[in-house]
C-alpha cells in the first residue's frame, strides 16, 4: 500500500537545497523534515494542459523529489492561452517533451520522469508508476474515473481539480476516508461534443490548490479537502464549499465493492 | 386541493408540489446533465437517492453543471 502520509525517513538535504527551499523550510509546519518528506515523495500529475502545467510547476518548484508527468498530446496553438508549460517555439512537440525540459530547468535537483501515454483502464497503471500521490489534471470525465478507481483500488491519495468558463472545483480523495469521484459522479461518462472554453488564467488557480492539497497531504499538514467539494466562481470572485459523504452504495468505493 | 410549497432554486423561489422530488427537480432544471450536481442545503445530494427524497418547505437548491476541463 502506498499512502502520502507515511511517514518516510526523508533523505538529508544538501546545503542547495537549504538555500533553494529556504523560505519554505521557515514556514513552522514545513521545516527541514517536511522538505525531507516532499524531496521523499512520488507524485504522479496526470495531464499536462492548463491544470498539469501550473500543478507540476508548483511541485517541482517547491521540491516534490520524483515528479512523474504524463500525457501523450501535442503542443496545439490554441493551448497556449492557459498551458504555460509550453511556449511558442513548443507547438508541435509533445507535452511530455515541452514539461520535462521546462521542470529539470526550473529545478535540477529533482528527478522529473515524463510518459508519453494515453491514460486508460488497460495504461492507469503505467502511467501512475510507484507514485504515492496523484493529482488529476485531466480534461474530461472518462479519464477522471479510471483514475479515480486506480487511486481507491490501490489505496492511493488523489487531487480532483477541473475547470470550464470562468469556475472550477477541487476535491481530495483519501481512499477509504472520503468520498471519492464516483461517489459525485456515477453517470455515465459523458461526452463532450463542443470545446470547453477557459479563460487562461482560470487553471492556474485551481492547479495551485491542487498542488497545494498535494503538499500538505505529504506533510500531514492541515486539513484537506475530504468531503468539501471546493467551488470557485471568478465572474463574482467566490469561493465556498459544498459538503459531500460517501455513497453508501458508491460502486468503487462503497462497502459492498470493498467486501469484494 | 393540491399542497404547495415554497423552495428556492439557483436563488429564485418557487412553489412546487408538496410531493416533489429531486428527480422532478433535475428533469426540470438539469438540461439533461448525467454529471449534474445537486447541493440542498450546503450538501450534495447523491444521484442514487433522487427518486427517494422530496423537497421540504425552505429548502435551497443549488444545480449546477461540474468543470471537467483542464
Amino acid at each position: 500500500m502506498t499512502d502520502a502520509t507515511q511517514d518516510p525517513q526523508g533523505p538529508s538535504l544538501s546545503p542547495g537545497e537549504r538555500e533553494r527551499y529556504r523560505r519554505q523550510i521557515i514556514i513552522p509546519e514545513i521545516g527541514e523534515h517536511g522538505q525531507e518528506r516532499l524531496k521523499a515523495a512520488r507524485v504522479s500529475v496526470i495531464g499536462l494542459g492548463g491544470l498539469g502545467s501550473v500543478s507540476a510547476t508548483c511541485l517541482a518548484a517547491a521540491g516534490i523529489g520524483h515528479l512523474r508527468a504524463v500525457d501523450c498530446d501535442r503542443v496545439e496553438p490554441g493551448n497556449l492561452n492557459r498551458q504555460f508549460l509550453h511556449w511558442t517555439p513548443d507547438l508541435g512537440r509533445p507535452k511530455a517533451d515541452s514539461a520535462r525540459e521546462k521542470l529539470s530547468a526550473l529545478n535540477p535537483e529533482i528527478e522529473v520522469e515524463t510518459v508519453r501515454l494515453e491514460v486508460t483502464a488497460e495504461t492507469v497503471e503505467e502511467a501512475v508508476g510507484d507514485s504515492h500521490l496523484i493529482v488529476d489534471a485531466t480534461d474530461n470525465i472518462a479519464t477522471r474515473r479510471v483514475l479515480n478507481r486506480y487511486a481507491v483500488e490501490h489505496r492511493i491519495p488523489l487531487v480532483f481539480g477541473g475547470v470550464a468558463g470562468f469556475g472550477g472545483m477541487v476535491l481530495t480523495v483519501a481512499p477509504g476516508d472520503s468520498p471519492c469521484l464516483e461517489c459525485l459522479f456515477p453517470g455515465p461518462d459523458r461526452t463532450e461534443d463542443r470545446e470547453i472554453g477557459v479563460a487562461g488564467p482560470l487553471p492556474g488557480v485551481a492547479a495551485s490548490l491542487q498542488a497545494l492539497e498535494a503538499i500538505k497531504l505529504i506533510l500531514g499538514a492541515g486539513s484537506p479537502l475530504l468531503g468539501r467539494l471546493l467551488l470557485f466562481r471568478s465572474l463574482d470572485m467566490t469561493f465556498r464549499e459544498v459538503l459531500v459523504d460517501r455513497d453508501p452504495d458508491c460502486p468503487v468505493c462503497g462497502p459492498a465493492r470493498r467486501r469484494t | 386541493m393540491k399542497k404547495t410549497l415554497k423552495i428556492v432554486v439557483n436563488g429564485l423561489e418557487e412553489a412546487v408540489d408538496e410531493r416533489t422530488t429531486v428527480a422532478r427537480l433535475v428533469e426540470v432544471h438539469g438540461e439533461g446533465d448525467v454529471h449534474l450536481i445537486v447541493e440542498r442545503n450546503g450538501r450534495f445530494v447523491h444521484p442514487g437517492t433522487y427518486e427517494s427524497t422530496r423537497v421540504e418547505p425552505g429548502d435551497e437548491f443549488e444545480l449546477f453543471h461540474p468543470d471537467f476541463g483542464g
